[in-house]
């Protein structure tokens, strides 16, 4: 059996180095792929595998065929006067097209997990800029660093492979010239990296707007002296900072969940853009940029399409088959209760939102699209089962650095399991013709 | 005890892993927890038969304690998962996932299974 090259959807980086051996039936050796990497490529056979389409009869998810339950769902949706649609981070971005699609043909309500991940830097950036870079970049001309709120070696597990310990066309010294600092109130297991030259920040939970406040009034000014303390950082580590800063070529910083969510004010992100602005305009040498660490594998592929499609990049509303302004994320759709049904696709809805809401989204008919079981699954009304995209149907995704990546069919799914862009196109067709 | 509950996300503490790989007793096992400082653990005078129970003005969880030098006083880690989620809420139109004040103390109630989770949110 020969090796093949292809890429992983186990996080957002789709690392495009994995090599698997496998007869087309089954993916039988894995090599390259990291923890998450080979639990995706598992998943294929895993237990919890979704394998027939479902319907709530009488308290119990019962089997159906498909076709009885893409009508089930047609007919939902055709009572419904206010749909909601969410999730779609873990799909292709031509399943996302098709959502937006399906939500403008029956007027709903759009959004995807990024609205309270990730999304959020993306919208603040409309107002400050945002100086993004890529993963190649990285590779070839970093030498300094940051990541702020980001345990990336539990998250995104080879990107320090790919970032910090590669050797880049301007960078062949590799890991040695390289400086790392990580903002973390834990001392996770991203620590471990850590050389005599970087710089671990424990800073105090929530202090994070205290450390950007000062940076930016003193960045690049290295013989500055800094106070004795600021959120819980001594005076020495931050002049070591500072000096960073000033001397990096090419600097920067990998915004984690920490920082985006570390505070109820939303300044925070605001203020962390500002700086690297200032950064940029005060420095002598090189440039500072940032890359989000969204975690699902395509969250970045839902902000592009629906930025290409509508100009918006989430919380989609629409009427009358045209997008209308709405200052309403899917948080407020549910805490409201303005909705009368969902689509939940490729997410587990009932696990990540607060019990609150998860209550509230229960109380009316949940449609769910996915590949594996869950506690949406356990409560849902209809669940159509789909192939898992970039090992059994391909598609187009996006990287955490906002890189097109195309994904590649591997082996054919279980069954006559479709994929969600074909689920999805199904729907569609379905609500044209009956 | 007034303390900040962070959520995270860890490999060996993974939701996804243990819907794919492990059973409703694993993912108890492994998603009911806390993880906090040593120190704390004594000054709330937990032992390994005691739980956590942790309640905010959103929700209440039980859960079990896991102890680890590296995490800050005052603070417990608690993996993304639907325990966490019984105490996370909505303030200013955002999901507060870190930063979550509690009020912490060692009780002998048992932590709820999935079920029974599942059961209250569908009510």
């Amino acid at each position: 059996m020969v090796g093949k090259r292809v890429k992983c959807t186990g996080c957002s980086l789709l690392c495009d180095d994995i090599i698997i051996k496998s007869d087309g039936l089954y993916v039988d050796e894995i090599y390259g792929a990291c923890l998450k990497g080979k639990e995706r490529f598992d998943q294929v056979v895993s237990k919890n595998r979704i394998l027939s389409p479902y319907v709530r009869k009488n308290g119990d998810l019962v089997k159906i065929q498909l076709k009885e339950a893409l009508n089930k769902c047609i007919e939902i949706i055709k009572k419904s006067s206010k749909p909601i649609l969410y999730g779609f981070s873990t799909v292709s971005c031509q399943a996302q097209l098709k959502g937006i699609e399906l939500a403008k043909k029956i007027d709903g309500f759009i959004d995807s997990n990024s609205t309270i991940c990730l999304g959020k830097v993306l919208n603040t950036s409309k107002q400050t800029g945002m100086a993004l870079t890529t993963i190649s970049e990285v590779i070839n001309k970093t030498d300094l660093l940051i990541f702020w709120g980001a345990n990336v070696a539990e998250s995104i597990p080879r990107l320090l492979n790919k970032a910090l310990f590669s050797r880049g066309k301007f960078r062949m010294t590799g890991r040695e010239i390289k400086t790392v600092i990580i903002i973390d109130p834990v001392k996770t297991a991203s620590f471990g990296v850590m050389g005599v030259r970087d710089i671990s920040l424990k800073i105090e939970p929530g202090k994070d707007l205290e450390l950007i406040h000062f940076l930016k009034e003193q960045c690049c000014a290295p013989n500055t002296i800094p106070p004795k303390e600021i959120a819980g950082i001594d005076s020495d580590d931050l002049r070591r900072v500072l000096i960073q800063l000033t001397n990096t070529e090419n600097g920067v910083i990998f915004i984690g969940q920490g920082i985006v969510n570390s505070t109820l004010n939303s300044n925070v992100i605001q203020e962390l853009l500002e700086l690297v602005q200032i950064i940029n305009i005060k420095q002598q040498k090189g440039r500072m940029s940032v890359i989000m660490l969204g975690g699902h594998y395509n969250m970045a592929g839902f902000d592009q399409v629906a930025l290409s499609m509508v100009g918006k990049n989430h919380s989609l509303q629409f009427d009358n088959n045209q997008l209308v302004e709405t200052s309403d994320t899917i948080i407020s759709k549910i805490n409201n209760e303005d909705f009368d049904c969902s689509i939940i696709v490729g997410t587990d809805a009932v696990s990540h939102l607060p019990w609150k809401l998860s209550n509230k989204l229960t109380s009316k008919p949940l449609i769910l699209i996915d590949n594996k079981k869950s506690a949406t699954f356990s409560v849902a009304d209809i669940v159509l089962p789909s192939a898992i995209t970039g090992i059994e149907c391909g598609g187009l995704a996006y990287r955490l650095d906002h890189v097109p990546i195309e994904l590649d069919k591997i082996v054919n799914p279980p069954g006559n399991i479709i994929s969600d862009e074909e689920i999805l196109s199904q729907l569609i067709e379905g609500l044209k013709t009956t | 005890m007034q303390m900040i509950v962070n959520t995270v996300r860890m490999v060996d503490y993974d939701q996804s892993k243990e819907y794919s790989f492990g059973d409703d007793i694993s993912l108890k096992e492994n998603m009911a927890i806390g993880i906090l400082n040593p120190e704390d653990y004594e000054k709330l005078k937990l032992t390994p038969s005691l739980n956590l129970k942790l309640v905010n003005k959103h929700g209440q969880v039980i859960i079990k304690i896991k102890k680890e030098k590296n995490v800050p006083l005052d603070t417990i880690l608690m993996p993304i998962s639907i325990w966490a989620n019984q105490i996370i809420g909505i303030s200013n139109g955002q999901i507060i996932f870190k930063n979550i004040e509690v009020n912490a103390e060692a009780t002998t109630d048992n932590v709820l299974d999935i079920k029974d989770l599942l059961s209250i949110i569908k009510k």
